[in-house]
């Protein structure tokens, strides 16, 4: 198992964001996760990446690096696109002394071509568009080959044909490298063209469960309401 | 007994208990925090874990592009003093001690604390600036993500900088310090530059140049944690990063200020 993560609560503010949810993830397989904003979708990716701290349960990786693609990208904006995808090669002893500089350019240029981007590690994060920012934060975040990769909408707000590209790379790098990734979206064309499995959060618990086939074809009121998009069904938008 | 309760929720002696409890829960984390991130820096310096070209450009940051203001705001400060003294003083017959007292007053105070408070204004607030709108754009938690610990990457190079320039613009404002008086003095009372300059050696201890550059180690290290750390714990969007820099120029300025006030208790009593 590549990812196991066992009755896992999180607690802000008093509130549980998180209530005892459990899940795995097999090396070679997508997960999705959907639900409305606010269903605590990033807390559980922050949680698996150790950028925050657990309340209660468990979480385990496969040994190597979890590596998280960010929902605004998140690029060093003082870096050009070279330095952003060498970044943790650079700077973390046990690439330094593996790689000089000639194969660091080797590196960079090979995920560079893997995302379509060849030819632009001079410019800087704020001379590209936003689907262009995506895809060098995706080259950034598998540079390390990591065995557990973690997508925050790595679709949304892009053009469809954007979306189409990312959507390839995550299913080429999972086949790749056979890393178990979890991908989170709002959009069914991500659901379907990625994923392996699906799960549904709402108000931080999961309500569905199962293949991504079977949430098109499926009973559960929250599996229905969201394939419809409609107003009607279990899931009620919150007033603040 | 509810009811009372509820009241007293409502009320404005409750509202001001909690923005009291706040601002006193605030104040006290903010101080661990500080203690702490000065501790993983100090470690990390102690290791010599310095990546050499980041303190480079750090350091060409922290001293060179501060200096013009740092120049004008000491110098202007000894000007003025000058100004205001001189021509008393030599119309009492004390002409012969203007210089000891101007370069007294700039190695003993001026020249560190002025610079510290333009190096606040200028580096101090950009540091906090720039490290909170990271925070804000989850740039600091990409690094995280990427297994390199902004300490490392962000603190140690900007915290390092200020170790070792703070000293050199010290010495550097408090020589145009100096000469900004001769000049000054000169103009007002007609005071040589021969008797100005022959009593600034009067008003020269060692243990005062001491003391000085070592304020001036504490001021730079102090100036640059309190601003990475204050922009490190930045929340929320545009506005967060507004609130960190004000956070960090105003506990720099209150912490330079305190630690002026436990050298002159420790060195000149
Ligand atoms: N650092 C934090 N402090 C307090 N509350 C938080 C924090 N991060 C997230 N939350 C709250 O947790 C809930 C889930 O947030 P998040 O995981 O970002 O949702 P999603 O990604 O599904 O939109 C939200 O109600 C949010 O306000
Ligand atoms: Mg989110």
């Amino acid at each position: 198992m590549s990812i196991t993560v066992k009755n896992l609560v999180k607690i802000f503010d008093n509130k549980k964001v998180i209530d005892d949810v459990s899940f795995s993830v097999k090396d070679g397989e997508v997960l999705a996760v959907v639900g409305f904003s606010g269903s605590g979708k990033s807390t559980i990716l922050k949680l698996i990446c150790n950028l925050i701290n657990l309340d209660r349960g468990e979480i385990e990786t496969s040994l190597g690096d979890v590596a998280m693609v960010f929902q605004y990208s998140a690029l060093f904006d003082s870096l050009n696109v070279f330095d952003n995808i060498a970044f943790a090669l650079k700077e973390r002893k046990e690439f330094r002394k593996k790689f000089n500089q000639e194969q660091l350019e080797q590196i960079v240029a090979q995920k560079l071509k893997l995302v379509g981007l060849e030819g632009i590690e001079r410019k800087f994060p704020s001379e590209l568009s936003g689907g262009m920012q995506k895809r060098v934060s995706f080259a950034r975040a598998i540079v390390t080959e990591p065995k557990t990769i973690l997508y925050d909408e790595p679709t949304s707000g892009l053009d469809p044909i954007s979306s189409t590209l990312i959507e390839d790379y995550i299913v080429r790098v999972k086949e790749e490298t056979q890393a178990a990734s979890i991908v989170v979206t709002h959009q069914m064309s991500t659901i379907q063209r990625t994923a392996d499995k699906v799960i549904m959060l709402y108000q931080g618990q999961i309500v569905f469960k199962g293949t991504p086939k079977e949430m098109l074809s499926s009973s559960n009121d929250y599996a229905r309401q969201f394939v419809s998009a409609s107003l009607d069904g279990p899931m009620q938008m919150l007033a603040e | 007994m509810r009811n009372f309760r509820l009241y007293f929720k409502q009320s404005a002696t409750y509202q001001l208990y909690l923005l009291f409890t706040r601002q006193v829960n605030d104040f006290f984390t903010t101080l661990g925090d500080i203690t702490k991130k000065t501790a993983d820096v100090f470690s990390y310096i102690f290791k010599f874990e310095i990546d050499r070209k980041a303190v480079l450009e750090q350091s060409a940051r922290f001293g060179v592009s501060s200096l013009p203001i740092t120049l004008s705001i000491v110098g202007m400060s000894a000007i003025i003093v000058s100004m205001q003294v001189a021509g008393e003083m030599v119309k009492q017959g004390a002409g012969n001690y203007v210089g000891q007292l101007v370069t007294m007053l700039i190695v003993r105070e001026d020249g560190v604390i002025m610079s510290g408070f333009a190096i606040i204004s200028m580096i101090g607030s950009s540091l906090a600036a720039e490290i909170a709108t990271m925070r804000v754009t989850e740039q600091i938690d990409a690094m995280k993500a990427l297994k390199v610990d902004p300490i490392k990457y962000l603190f140690v190079p900007r915290v390092v900088s200020g170790i070792i320039m703070m000293p050199l613009v010290v010495i550097v404002a408090s020589v145009v310090g100096v000469l900004g008086g001769a000049v000054a003095s000169s103009i007002v009372s007609g005071l040589s530059y021969r008797a100005f300059f022959e009593s600034v050696w009067y008003g020269l201890y060692m243990k005062d140049i001491q003391v000085c550059l070592a304020k001036a180690v504490v001021f730079g290290a102090t100036i640059a944690i309190v601003s990475c750390t204050c922009g490190y714990n930045a929340k929320g969007g545009a506005k967060g990063v507004g609130i960190a820099t004000t956070k960090a120029v105003v506990w720099s300025f209150v912490a330079i200020a305190i630690w002026d006030l436990l050298f002159a208790a420790a060195f000149f009593f």
